[in-house]
């Protein structure tokens, strides 16, 4: 037992370890204010990051200190921009940075507010990967049908809404799941934006069909020109990256404030509702930061399927029609842990085996016998197609609020060897050739025993014999 | 106009009295489409609490053009909010127009197709159009859905081509289609023809032997030369014995060495062999 102190200790370390990799991509947060001082009213929100073991450290965007970057690393891995009344956000937050950021992982969480005009910098960033917002930088989403009676019962710009559900059924619930029924997320003063029809976007929350954008300050007496309404308007989108680096827009940071979290708001109709919102922060914050929607691939193996063939796993090449099994291993993690991912109901993962274009796309089937509660296995059965070349066994499962994953493993497929082929004989067609063979040789054999050894007949001589 | 200002104190009578709490509506609305080359066109009056129960038709060159007072309990009045509201019924998409809103609440929108986004020019089915009425302080809103509209489009004038964006999601299965496996005849014919092909070698037996075929010289030849007759023959038929193990289990490099030994033997007993056939030849006993 003298191994058992050092292994505690390691133990020990490990266990720290885990603790303070909260997200599966770093945890120092950089918070991003008008004022340090600011940090009070959001003191729920950003003790509930802390509490997930995010380093949280606040600047000022007119900080000389401030730097997203140092010697071409990443200094931070998330970024959270409060609203600032700056116009412009300084030379180290330019858009080219922020999208450099982006490219090198880095995850942003940006909130609006219909009060405080959107830095430049941070339109065209928004710009840059299609979200569009009201043109003089600010606007103000309201809702004449469902607001707050208690706080805004004239200026009807406290949205109340249901927490939001997916926006389409193949999509994994992870922002509304296991809220009460009763419980509504405010939405207090906040912009809408619009977002384009990039891919990588997704509206996570959507405005109710009946609200619609102005400006408050042109726009008081009448809705003339009309930014957006309704569904068109995004109160908060979400954008991945190709490298799964997330971005989202935020539309209220109001919503973060203490004041709103576990708030009692009351409906127009007199019904009173308890808040969603810190439990919907929590869920945005750690969607953006890389704790909910990561995926991760544990193993993938592919191996021939057919009795008596070759057990090899992975093998590089194959034969044409050969019968293949394919399967992958997957883990999704979720605030602390990877457990088993399960894909959405109506969603499927699929495999193709591809040569240029996809020769096969077929579903692959959840396999209990190589799963565990940290990790599912899917796989599939199939034969190759009856072509040759290089081809990719591809699983590219990219979808909205899923960390990306491409997987593609090449292998030859080399078509028939000639002793691969069925024999002749089993083909009744080749039967007439075969016996043909045999009567060939076997009349060759009688013509070789004949010429040498047949006398010439008895008149035969006699003929021969006159001619001569 | 005058007979919706003699209905105009009925209708607020019955909104009065409908909804006690100050709420949002609208009356003297009127839809009409008016045809670009004139002429007269489809005139409608719409109310809140009933939806038109025929769509309104709307050609590619026409105009919609909707009218209404909103009135908050009943006083005209201007919201802050007027919509029309068109909306595709399979997906969902809504299109909305704001109306132009004056201080008495008379308020008015026209639309044409190129007023539409291309999504709603594709729909298979009518739009369902409704008004949003709402503004600020306690009055209720109003949301009512008044009537349909059917898009006329022009055969002549191909409509704007609408290509989905790109969505992540499962896409459809492709199963490879494989080539069909060779095929043979039915058996019977193969099996005929191939007893045909063998009948051919008693044929050719039997008319050897009608031609006076035989093999009496045998003797005089084993007795001549038996070791040379006896390997020249048996290499030959070993050659195609060789043959038959090559058809059958052996590889290339199985069967050619066997293929060069043999050969040899053939060779080098086939000089003595046939020399003693050309013994005999030259003895005249050929």
């Amino acid at each position: 037992m003298m191994r058992s102190p050092l292994l505690s200790f390691f133990a020990f370390l490990f266990a720290a370890l885990c603790v303070s990799a909260v997200s599966t991509t770093g945890n120092r947060v950089l918070a991003i204010l008008d004022d340090v001082a600011e940090k009070a009213i959001y003191s729920k929100f950003l003790g509930d990051l802390e509490g997930r073991g995010f380093q949280l450290t606040f600047e000022t965007p007119k900080s000389e200190s401030l730097a997203l970057f140092k010697l071409g690393e990443r200094v931070y891995d998330h970024v959270i921009f409060f609203p600032t009344k700056t116009k412009g956000l300084g030379p180290n937050l330019t858009p080219n940075i922020l999208v450099q950021f982006l490219n090198a992982n880095g995850n942003i969480l940006q909130t609006l507010s219909s009060g405080v005009s959107t830095p430049n910098s941070l339109v065209s960033f928004l710009s840059e990967v299609g979200i569009e917002l009201p043109v003089d930088r600010t606007g103000l989403v309201v809702d004449h049908f469902s607001y707050d009676t208690s706080s805004a019962a004239d200026s009807h710009d406290v949205l109340l809404l249901p927490p939001p559900a997916p926006i389409r059924s193949d999509i994994k619930n992870l922002f509304s799941a296991g809220a009460a029924k009763d419980q509504v997320l405010a939405f207090p003063r906040g912009v809408g934006a619009v977002l384009g029809s990039s891919e990588n976007l997704t509206p996570i929350l959507r405005a109710p069909r009946t609200a619609y954008s102005y400006n408050p300050k042109e726009q008081s007496e009448v809705v003339d020109d009309l930014f957006a309404a309704g569904q068109q308007l995004s109160l908060v989108s979400a954008f991945q990256a190709l490298n799964s680096a997330r971005l989202v827009l935020l539309g209220s940071a109001e919503l973060l404030q203490d004041k709103w979290f576990d708030a009692d708001v009351t409906k127009p109709d007199g019904t009173t509702h308890k808040t969603f919102n810190r439990e919907f922060a929590k869920r945005l914050s750690a969607w953006a930061f890389q704790e909910l929607g990561v995926l991760r691939v544990n193993w993938i193996e592919h191996r021939l399927n057919e009795v008596g063939g070759s057990n090899e796993t992975n093998p590089g090449i194959y034969r044409i029609k050969n019968d293949v099994k394919y399967t992958i291993s997957l883990s999704e993690y979720a605030y602390d842990k990877w457990s088993a991912f399960s894909v959405p109901k109506n969603d499927v993962l699929q495999l193709e085996f591809s040569m240029l274009s996809p020769f096969h796309r077929l579903p692959l089937k959840f396999d209990e016998s190589h799963s565990s509660p940290e990790a599912s296995a899917y796989s599939v059965s199939f034969k190759l197609p009856d072509q040759h070349g290089i081809f990719n066994f591809k699983v590219n499962y990219k979808r909205p609020l899923l960390s990306n994953m491409e997987e593609k493993n090449t292998v030859s497929v080399r078509h028939m060897a000639h002793d691969e082929w069925p024999r002749s004989f089993v083909i009744s067609g080749a039967w007439p050739w075969i016996a043909g063979i045999g009567a060939t040789v076997t009349g060759w054999i009688a013509f070789c025993a004949l010429w040498m050894y047949s006398a010439p007949p008895a008149d035969y001589k006699k003929e021969s014999k006159k001619t001569q | 106009m005058r007979f919706s200002q003699s209905i105009a104190p009925a209708l607020l009578f019955l909104s009065g009295v409908a909804q006690a709490a100050s709420s949002w509506g609208f009356d003297e609305g009127r839809i009409s489409v008016v045809a670009k080359k004139g002429g007269a066109g489809v005139k409608e009056k719409i109310n809140a609490r009933t939806p038109l129960s025929t769509p309104v038709s709307l050609g590619s060159t026409d105009t919609l053009k909707i009218a209404l007072t909103a009135k908050d309990n009943g006083q005209g009045k201007r919201p802050h909010q007027a919509f029309l509201v068109l909306k595709e019924q399979d997906s969902g998409l809504e299109a909305p127009y704001p109306l132009t809103v004056k201080e008495s609440g008379q308020a008015v929108v026209s639309i044409s197709h190129k007023d539409l986004p291309v999504q709603l020019l594709h729909a298979s089915k009518p739009l369902k159009a409704s008004v949003v009425i709402g503004s600020f302080g306690s009055a209720k809103g109003l949301n009512a859905p008044v009537f349909d509209v059917k898009l006329e489009t022009d055969p002549n004038v191909p409509l704007p081509a609408y290509e989905k964006p790109l969505r992540y999601g499962k896409k459809d299965e492709i199963h490879h289609i494989f080539k069909a496996d060779p095929k043979s005849p039915p058996k019977v014919i193969s099996l005929f023809f191939a007893a045909a092909v063998l009948a051919t070698v008693p044929v050719l037996f039997v008319s050897w032997v009608f031609l006076g075929a035989n093999i009496n010289h045998l003797s005089k030849a084993i007795g001549a030369a038996p070791l040379s007759h006896v390997t020249f023959f048996g290499s030959i038929v070993a050659m195609e014995f060789v043959f038959f193990l090559y058809y059958t289990s052996w590889n290339l490099f199985q069967t050619l060495p066997v293929i060069g030994a043999v050969g040899l033997v053939t060779v080098l007993s086939g000089t003595k062999a046939l020399g003693e056939v050309q013994s005999r030849r030259l003895a005249g006993e050929r």
